[in-house]
């Protein structure tokens, strides 16, 4: 096991790193130390063997924590390069090449996403507005401050839930910049949307019929928010995006647990204590999911590097991805 | 002191029944003792000030009677009447809640805490009311937080220690928002009790603590603030009528308890959870902060749409604006987030309000712009107007046009004038500022409310016609001058949110302090006899002395005098202990200091300055330079100040050189540092291989000389 998956492996388990795109630069680090010390062992070919290595990396990672989509498409990258890698190259050639190949997945694909999506995205925050965000979602924070730093006056309303309550951060980064914030939980939705006029909401990732796949809670959101006729704009960037189907709506196949004890307990506060002695009840359940799915009918737009499009269009953009992909890895196939 | 029985209050009873069947009581001090809330205070106590548009001895007598207190003693002392006026008529009398009782007592003479507690000793003789612990608060105190729990804690922890008599309430948040000075406490982390308390605008790294601290575990913070609610015992009391010097809670009686360790006594501190809240109304500033946190509801259940003191309740609407049913507004006016509206007021087309807080009875013209304010009840504001960060009280008018500037306050029934723009930070009243102003702190109000009647009708009606004008034309009011000493501060305690280059300078200011500590030259003599000062060890007194002659010597070029310096210079070195060769260290440093301190552009501009400030003071050095040992460790030191100079460096051989042109240091004395010097690390020989080619021509000439002594 290399050091530096195992350290990542750990910070996943432990939460210290968390976020999509967080976790996906986390382990592309990791995966680029590891092509850095990789020597061929003898008799065996560097294509077969370093493949070989990586998927068992990779299921020591999903042992630690499930994988995201984005970070499955990211490990399929890696995967299809290294498989690609002329046989002609030398072992310091192919590992130079496949290093930078990951650096520029991280560049192009996360880092500069990420400023094409402000970019559009700023253009929708109009002076006055009153914008809502679920969760800390780390596109919409960088729309935010960006938006901010252009001198729009808009408020911002931070939606929160238990137990990880994660707006609290992005709430106290935002004030930092002198925003105008205010913080409710999730109960308190439908009271606040009346204010509302836009909702920014981030993904996990997005499936080719249009679901957005994010924190739980967001279809919660964006259904009240289509029921009061607010815009609700998705920023996710385009190596998310899946040729997956996703039909079932309320729990999906994939969905990752969380710890269950988070939801039975309430942190700082000892007075309640209802489940105490039930925990091993056969009777009882915590489920504590980690994602939801939200049907394209709630989402208005979905901001990515390729610019905005409605839900409808992704299989496009899914199928452009792909096209490119080829092309950037085998231009053989197109001759 | 204190030692004599005490008939009606120290009765401490050993019952553990009597003390649970005591009833929980308080004594709310209706009036602050200070000048702060100038000049509105003349006219009316700070405790009936409105608050979010309720008095503020309402906030703290609803949160005593929420907190379970069953007798509640208002003591007032200037604006007696008013204040019982008020009681009189509001709920608190009249209230159906049987199990509490407010009662008054009133002593016009108090003109501090200490003379107040003085007075409730002396009735307590007659009356015996305080029967046990009681709460002592200011009438200015917001808090929610509850008593009952640590009421029974002070109450364990007493009968464990006689002498355990108080308990402080402290919660942690920065004072800067409050506007109040830097607060530093030292608390034992076990037991809590407390044992330093300062207050002050010292910065925060210039805390002296006593040695005899160190020896047990402390817990320094100069994070926490005083909420000014304490849980005092009955010999609180008596500790202030044996003391009869003690006029101010803190300043007196606790730090003299603190550092006098009378009779054992002590003090201990609560911390409070964040969750509740619990400040003290000090100044504008934290007035300001105060009203918004009500806004904001960290003081629930006390907010404004809460019916908690008998009058009617606003009603919440969104973006935490509160409005009273029946205002009226025009539809065009833009009524901004954290805003409170009372009754009857009007609201002209046009305006513009956020942040503020406005009265009953109010009426605001068109196109009013009203930021950050408080308007107090029938306010009227002509059309046009701009108030910004400003308090207008009671029935001021402000004519069309007019301009309130950041920090004003319009005290009661001020006019403004049609087109007066009021100058930021004024303080406006009807009556003029007192002439004498008292130096004593601890004097409230000038003179009792009779004094201020007349000087209401009389004084006033005399120059009205003359110094109407300060306000405009159509005006009235006088503007009172702010002494010179207190304008500087006036950001710090005014409700305009501090100044953004204030706050840098600040944050700037702690983030320095360690680096600012070193260059404090301490005044002289004061070090010698500080005998608490923790640093004392021989290294750090040179450095002083260093410093010391430095001072000295820069001083001395003024005046030019060679004998004067040498004698001042001496009484440094008897009063430091230091030997002649430290003196001639510590003078040579200090020219080469000032040479390199001389602005200069190139190195050999500053080789100019060293030698012409050798030259000049060539018999300065000389005195202290009569032997070789002594001109050794000139060299040595000079060394040394190249190893922390860059620019001096380079000139290390020129400058020695020089010296001994100048006949300042012989060559024995560069001979013997060359050879001490020889033995030395590489790294330390950096100088005198710059000296090399030198020393090898001294010694040179040196044998040539013998050789010619011999020939």
């Amino acid at each position: 096991m290399h050091p530096a998956v195992y350290k990542v492996g750990l910070q996943y388990l432990s939460g210290d790193i968390s976020g999509g795109n967080a976790r996906c630069i986390a382990m592309l680090q990791a995966f680029q130390e590891v092509v850095k010390d990789y020597s061929t062992p003898p008799e065996k070919t560097l294509n077969r063997n370093m493949a070989a290595k990586i998927s068992s990396y990779v299921s020591f990672l999903r042992d630690c924590r499930p994988l995201s989509v984005s970070m499955e498409n990211a490990i399929r990258f890696v995967k299809n390069r290294i498989a690609k890698l002329p046989i002609t190259l030398s072992e310091s050639e192919a590992k130079a090449a496949l290093k930078s190949d990951i650096a520029r997945f991280i560049n192009e694909k996360i880092i500069g996403a990420d400023t094409v999506i402000v970019k559009h995205a700023v253009t929708k925050i109009r002076d006055g507005d009153v914008l809502l965000t679920y969760g800390s979602p780390t596109a919409v924070e960088m729309v935010l401050l960006h938006a901010h730093e252009l001198g729009k006056k808009f408020r911002v309303l931070v939606v929160d839930s238990r137990p990880k309550l994660q707006g609290q951060l992005l709430l106290r980064r935002l004030i930092k910049r002198g925003i105008n914030c205010a913080y409710t939980h999730i109960n308190a939705i439908s009271y606040i949307m009346h204010q509302v006029t836009k909702v920014f909401l981030g993904a996990s990732s997005v499936f080719s019929n249009g679901t957005v796949y994010s924190r739980v809670g967001t279809a919660c959101v964006a259904m009240v928010a289509t029921a009061f006729r607010v815009p609700v704009l998705v920023c996710c960037e385009a190596y998310k995006f899946h040729e997956r189907v996703l039909l079932d709506y309320s729990i999906c196949s994939s969905n990752e647990l969380g710890d269950p004890n988070a939801i039975s307990k309430v942190h700082g506060r000892e007075d309640i204590n209802y489940f105490d002695g039930l925990t091993n009840n056969a009777n009882l359940k915590f489920l504590n999911l980690m994602y939801d799915a939200t049907p394209s009918d709630y989402i208005s737009m979905i901001i990515t590097d390729y610019g905005m499009v409605p839900p409808t269009s992704v299989p496009v953009i899914v199928r452009e991805c792909q096209k490119e992909h080829n092309c950037f890895e085998s231009p053989k196939i197109v001759i | 002191m204190g030692a004599q029985k005490k008939p009606a209050v120290a009765r401490v009873r050993d019952d553990s029944e009597d003390l649970t069947r005591q009833r929980l009581q308080a004594i709310v001090l209706a009036d602050s003792f200070t000048t702060q809330f100038r000049p509105i205070t003349l006219e009316r106590p700070k405790v009936l000030l409105p608050l979010v548009n309720i008095p503020m001895i309402d906030y703290t007598l609803a949160w005593l009677e929420s907190a379970g207190i069953e007798d509640i003693f208002v003591f007032c002392c200037v604006h007696s009447s008013q204040v019982i006026d008020y009681l009189e008529k509001s709920e608190w009398y009249s209230r159906s809640n049987p199990n509490l009782l407010v009662r008054t007592i009133v002593s016009p003479k108090s003109t501090s805490v200490g003379d107040a507690l003085r007075y409730i000793y002396e009735q307590q003789t007659e009356t015996s009311q305080i029967q046990g612990d009681f709460v002592l608060v200011s009438g200015d105190t917001v808090s929610n937080m509850p008593l009952a729990d640590l009421i029974q804690e002070h109450r364990d922890r007493k009968k464990k220690d006689e002498k355990a008599i108080m308990t402080m309430v402290i919660k942690k948040q920065s004072r800067l928002g409050l506007g109040s000075d830097q607060l530093f406490i030292a608390v034992d982390p076990l037991t809590k009790q407390l044992v330093r308390y300062e207050e002050g605008n010292a910065r925060i790294g210039d805390v002296c603590l006593d040695k005899s601290l160190l020896d047990s575990t402390v817990l320094l913070c100069n994070d926490m603030q005083d909420c000014y609610i304490d849980i005092c015992s009955p010999e609180v009391l008596s500790l202030f009528e044996d003391n009869f010097d003690y006029q101010h809670l803190r300043r007196h009686f606790v730090n003299g308890l603190l550092v006098d360790d009378i009779m054992g006594y002590k003090i201990f501190t609560h911390e409070i959870q964040s969750s509740f809240y619990a400040t003290r109304i000090e100044n504008l500033r934290s007035y300001d902060m105060v009203s918004k946190n009500i806004i904001q509801r960290w003081t629930y259940p006390f907010v404004p749409d809460i019916n908690f003191s008998g009058k009617c309740s606003l009603m919440l609407g969104r973006q935490g604006i509160y409005r009273a049913s029946d205002a009226v507004q025009s539809r065009s006016a833009d009524i901004g987030a954290s805003t409170v509206i009372g009754y009857g007021t009007r609201i002209g087309n046009g305006g513009k309000i956020f942040n503020s807080v406005i009265g009953n009875g109010c009426s605001i013209g068109s196109n009013v712009v009203i930021q950050g304010s408080y308007i107090w009840n029938n306010v009227t504001i002509e059309d046009g107007c701009e108030i910004r960060n400003a308090i207008v009280c009671d029935g001021v008018k402000i004519r069309a046009g007019a301009v309130l500037q950041p920090g004003v306050v319009l005290s009661f029934n001020v006019v403004v004038g049609r087109d007066f723009v009021v100058p930021t930070y004024s303080k406006v009243s009807l009556l003029q500022q007192p002439t004498t102003e008292d130096s004593d702190e601890e004097m409230e109000y000038a003179g009792s409310s009779s004094g201020t009647a007349d000087l209401l009708s009389g004084v006033h009606n005399l120059q009205i016609e003359s110094k109407a004008s300060e306000l405009g034309p159509d005006g009235t009011g006088y503007i009172w001058e702010v002494c010179d000493s207190a304008h500087d501060e006036e950001w710090k305690h005014s409700v305009v949110p501090i100044p953004m280059d204030k706050l840098a300078d600040i944050t700037r200011a702690m983030d320095d302090d360690d680096i600012e500590d070193e260059s404090v030259v301490p005044p002289a003599g004061e070090l010698k006899s500080d005998t608490d000062s923790i640093n004392t060890d021989a290294n750090d007194d040179y450095g002083y002395f260093e410093r010391e002659v430095e001072e000295t010597f820069l001083m001395a070029i003024i005046k030019d005098d060679v004998d004067h310096v040498i004698r001042l210079i001496n009484s440094r070195r008897f009063a430091y202990n230091m030997a002649s060769a430290d003196c001639a260290g510590a003078v040579f440093y200090s020219m080469m200091r000032l040479a390199v301190n001389t602005p200069h552009n190139s190195a050999s501009e500053l080789y100019r300055n060293a030698t012409t400030i050798i030259t000049k003071w060539k018999g300065l050095l000389g005195f202290y330079l009569k032997q070789i040992d002594e001109q050794i460790e000139v060299i040595m030191k000079f060394e040394e100040m190249c190893e922390e100079s860059e620019e001096l460096g380079p000139l290390f051989a020129q400058i020695v050189h020089f010296l001994y042109d100048k006949d300042v240091v012989q060559e024995g004395a560069i001979l013997r540092w060359g050879e001490e010097k020889a033995g030395a690390d590489e790294c330390d020989k950096v100088y005198l291989n710059q000296c090399e080619a030198f020393i090898q021509w001294l010694k040179e000439a040196s044998e040539e000389e013998e050789e010619e002594e011999d020939s």
